[in-house]
């Protein structure tokens, strides 16, 4: 493996799981390092074909659609990143999918020529560990010990930045709504129906995969705001309101974020790959224990169409202007 | 005198009584009363066949009263399947029902373990359906709980608050070592069983013995006679007569904790494959996925295939199934559950694994709708496939 990467010059980063939470990290990273980064292209129907096609009946959408990303990749970069996140830490854990993909995907692409590039992270909870295997990747890429630390700081503090980007923004829309409702209260009119969308990040922020869905919501004038968006320390702190064993970081964050937004909000989508195996059981605790705020429940798969998708999200959002104009009590 | 057909205004004198008599008995007995026991009744949910060593758990470690379950029926798993999502993974639907079963009969305490899947999520929300489901009177005793810190530590606190604050710890500790013993013998003596039962001259001979031996495991409450008891079974087990060819057709079943093993769960696969008269190995069990288990050392013996550990059973699953395929074997079984993501991102290399050694796989997912003709029929297809494969090869 060390020798077969030493001086590679372009590396593939497949544009689907945890690449939405450390997108910026890996490309600066890897950039910082004087490699060219090559990122496949947006999902569409062919890629997801391909994916679904290459890898086993059972596996659930997003592994099918990461699977596709890395055949967008495969024999046209020097090497592919496909880090392994696992679950050491019992309440920072990931679902397993994260550990198995590199083995996974060097097992199904046995027969390409390009070799998988690899860290292995165990402890989110750990930043010593992650700084540690970011610079022995930089190393087996042929780098220096110091190039390779300096390019994780940088990485890492471009993605804090674009982090804080982020949630600034959730408060900058959170202010407006509140400004919108209270102008629209004065003027004794409806108000905005904010909706949180609460989703794995890989889903919404996947064009093809939640499109039809945003779509829909965009046409009823929803006001959408994303639980991915909200502080993940924060979020993460909160869900233990709620949880005490729930082992996987990203739902806890997306959990802490309805708990946080609770009040500014006035519907709840959840979107689920099927058959996503956080979500069997973490959507299935929100369904039982979020109350007072309607939820939308969503899944979408390889199949799905999206008549069946916006006929769902307009009669929500229909229960919600309702339910705003008072229900059936004040109707 | 039985306390409850006493008229409701002598009751407490009646338990009175009572006590005092259970006094006078044990000061002239020889026995002291142990004040340290709990008189409460603890339950697991129905695991393969480790019903001794939880009893064993429950009456030597925790020193309280173990509640064992009769055999699961339609409704256990009716009750399970409706009160879960429909895609969480099976075990999940088969645990809830055995805990509906469990409370219904008394339990005051059901166990739930942890894990680095979904497992390791289990027991909260079980816990909660069940609340949901009108029950309110019981505790679970959850490994998943307080694991920010040590797991040992979270465990003895766990094991304190929810069952018995009176367990004297260093000795209990010390009988987990005659509990991980019996696991082994449990294990080493299903191996014997599960290469051997397929060629039984006598029917239900092995199934005899089996049973036999599950009874005076549950009696066993130390190391010598959990030492006894396998000495004894496996002189009978080696004293039934066999009829078993010198090349017979060997099967290896891998795949995940519950499903590979748990004849419930995969519909008496063991039993299945026996009657077809093959021989059968299963490296997954207690004893080598914890008692033994070095996943690191393991892993290496698999390098060419996997670089990382990739789930709580996989590593087990991929270096089991390279070591039948290279021991020459005839073929292997994969079972799972649906929906079991460790599991599903190992078919990608167990079909390397096939490719590279020549040696079908058969791939078997159960949910809790799985119709045992349809798995009839596929196995009766994969015994004759490779009954062929085995008679062109011998004929070369």
């Amino acid at each position: 493996m060390r020798s077969e990467v030493m001086n590679i010059e372009t590396i593939g980063i497949p544009q689907a799981l945890l690449t939405y939470r450390f997108h910026l990290m890996w490309k600066t990273f890897f950039n910082e390092l004087g490699l060219t980064v090559i990122e496949s292209r947006p999902t569409d129907s062919a890629l997801l074909a391909r994916g679904d096609s290459l890898s086993s009946d059972e596996s659930c959408l997003a592994s099918k659609v990461f699977i596709g990303h890395v055949d967008d990749l495969i024999d046209r970069v020097d090497a592919i990143f496909v880090p392994s996140y696992a679950s050491v830490s019992a309440r920072q854990g990931f679902c397993t999918k994260y550990q198995a993909l590199p083995d996974m995907t060097a097992n199904i692409f046995r027969d390409s020529h390009t070799p998988i590039v690899s860290l292995l992270i165990q402890d989110m909870s750990n930043a010593k560990e992650a700084q540690s295997a970011y610079i022995q990747l930089g190393e087996q890429l042929g780098r220096d010990k110091h190039k390779a630390k300096h390019a994780y700081k940088t990485a890492l503090k471009a993605q804090r930045a674009a982090d804080a980007q982020a949630v600034k923004a959730q408060e900058l829309q959170l202010k407006k709504v509140s400004r919108l409702r209270q102008s629209a209260q004065e003027a004794s009119a409806a108000g905005p129906l904010v909706i949180l969308v609460v989703a794995h990040p890989y889903i919404s922020h996947d064009a093809y995969l939640a499109g039809p869905v945003l779509e829909a919501l965009m046409e009823t004038d929803a006001y959408i705001l994303f639980a991915d968006e909200t502080d993940k320390k924060k979020a993460f702190k909160e869900s233990f309101r709620f949880t005490e064993t729930m082992p996987w970081l990203i739902s806890r964050e997306l959990i802490g974020s309805i708990l946080m937004l609770q009040d500014q909000i006035d519907g709840i989508v959840l979107i689920s790959a099927f058959p996503c195996g956080p979500d069997s059981m973490t959507n299935d605790a929100i369904m039982r224990y979020i109350h007072g705020t309607p939820i939308l429940n969503l899944m979408i798969d390889a199949q799905s169409g999206t008549a069946g998708i916006q006929t769902r999200v307009e009669s929500f959002m229909d229960i919600l202007r309702f339910q705003q104009k008072g229900g059936y009590l004040h109707g | 005198m039985d306390r409850v057909d006493a008229p409701e205004s002598l009751r407490s004198q009646v338990t009175v009584t009572q006590e005092r008599s259970l006094r006078a008995l044990f000061s002239s007995g020889k026995k002291k009363p142990d004040k340290r026991h709990k008189h409460i009744r603890v339950a697991f949910f129905r695991y393969c066949y480790y019903d001794p060593a939880f009893k064993f758990f429950v009456e030597q470690v925790l020193n309280a009263e173990y509640l064992p379950l009769p055999p699961a029926t339609r409704r256990t798993d009716e009750i399970g399947t409706q009160n879960s999502t429909d895609y969480v993974c099976t075990p999940f639907k088969h645990i809830l029902g055995d805990f509906a079963d469990a409370l219904e009969a008394g339990a005051n305490v059901i166990v739930q373990f942890g894990g680095p899947c979904r497992l390791g999520y289990y027991g909260e929300l079980q816990e909660s359906i069940l609340h949901d489901m009108g029950y309110d009177d019981f505790r679970m005793l959850n490994f998943s709980r307080g694991l920010e810190g040590s797991a040992a530590v979270a465990w003895t606190k766990e094991c304190l608050k929810q069952v018995n604050p009176d367990i004297n710890v260093p000795k209990a500790a010390l009988r987990l070592i005659p509990l991980a013993n019996m696991t082994t013998k449990l294990d080493a003596a299903m191996d014997f069983y599960l290469a051997n039962a397929g060629f039984e001259v006598e029917p239900g001979s092995f199934d005899r013995a089996w049973e036999a031996f599950m009874d005076d495991m549950r009696t066993a409450t130390d190391d010598k006679a959990v030492n006894e008891v396998y000495a004894r079974t496996m002189d009978r087990f080696r004293s039934l007569p066999l009829n078993k060819p010198a090349d017979p057709i060997r099967i290896g079943i891998v795949g995940e904790m519950f499903t590979a093993i748990d004849a419930r769960a995969n519909l008496g696969l063991d039993h299945k494959l026996l009657a077809m008269g093959v021989e059968l190995h299963r490296m997954m069990n207690l004893t080598n996925r914890f008692v033994r288990y070095n996943e690191g050392n393991l892993r290496l013996s698999a390098s060419e295939y996997i670089r990382y550990d990739m789930g709580p059973t996989s590593t087990l699953t991929i270096v089991a199934a390279k070591r039948y395929a290279e021991e020459g074997f005839d073929g292997i079984v994969h079972a799972k559950s649906a929906g079991c993501t460790p599991e599903i991102d190992c078919e990608p290399v167990l079909q390397r694994i096939a490719q590279d050694h020549s040696i079908p796989i058969l791939y078997l997912t159960y949910d809790a709708q799985t119709s045992d003709t349809g798995l009839d029929t596929r196995l009766e297809a994969f015994y004759d496939m490779l009954a062929m494969k085995k008679q062109k090869g011998s004929r070369l």
